[in-house]
């Protein structure tokens, strides 16, 4: 598997589609204890849980290396995703440096709904370097 | 749209909760699930997932916004420091500003030592 500290700034993922169905939903929300009825009411999924699942979605082709830390996040949200919804993930590694050893990464991502934009998010990561 | 109270959210953090987050998420890295591995890193034990711990900032968000919040928010933070099983986290406003269209509140989210953990903004479009 890839390791996301050997890939090279500008480096695009292959696209990947995804699914944020009931049982997924559920389990994330019971993880965070997230128990907002207008997700039930409106059958639409917590924004968080998008951005987690295609983080998952992406890690089973991209490790990151044991000690990673995540330490800056933004997102957008665009749109309510429906619950059982087909997604569309892009992503791309939009920057890469070292700095004390450590390996500096900013992914840049975008879900879509039916074409139309969902979400847009920025993460950046810290990685011990390759030794 | 006058803005809403943002009413804090607080939860005890457990390591049940980090391992039910990992396998919601598909997040495994072992510096949150492996006690073993994470007594060696300079954390010196588990920590939660930042997005586990971002989740308490966007709940508050949607319960103060309800559906406005899945299509105009946006969240940017900086995590400062780790949130540990048997932490209580409270996420919570500091301050709001309105222009230009925008509801622009400071953000927080702490545990039970009043130590910050993550800061940022969360911004909601009017």
């Amino acid at each position: 598997m890839t390791v996301l500290t050997e890939l090279p700034a500008g480096h695009t993922f292959e696209p990947f589609s995804f699914n944020v169905d009931a049982r997924r939903v559920r389990a994330y929300r019971d993880a965070t204890g997230d128990a907002l009825s207008l997700y039930d009411r409106a059958g639409v999924v917590p924004p968080l849980a998008i951005a987690a699942v295609a983080l998952g979605v992406l890690l089973e082709s991209v490790s990151l290396p044991p000690g990673t830390l995540h330490v800056n996040e933004s997102l957008s949200f665009h749109r309510p995703v429906p619950v059982g919804a087909s997604l569309e993930c892009r992503a791309i590694l939009a920057q890469r440096s070292v700095r004390a050893g450590l390996v500096v990464s900013v992914l840049d991502s975008e879900i879509l709904l039916e074409g139309q934009s969902a979400l847009t998010a920025r993460a950046t990561v810290m990685s011990p370097q390759p030794s | 749209m006058n803005a809403p109270e943002v009413l804090p959210v607080a939860r005890k953090l457990s390591q049940s909760m980090i391992d039910a987050y990992a396998d919601a998420s598909g997040d495994h890295n072992p510096i949150h699930i492996d006690e073993a591995f994470a007594k060696t890193t300079p954390m010196g034990g588990t920590i939660a997932h930042g997005m586990l711990v971002l989740s308490f900032l966007s709940q508050m968000m949607t319960a103060a916004f309800g559906a406005r919040w899945l299509e105009a928010g946006s969240l940017e933070v900086r995590f400062r420091a780790p949130a540990r099983p048997g932490d209580t986290l409270t996420a919570r406003t500091t301050d709001l500003k309105e222009a230009e269209g925008r509801l622009r509140y400071a953000v927080e989210c702490v545990n039970q030592a009043d130590e910050v953990l993550i800061s940022g903004t969360a911004e909601v479009r009017l």
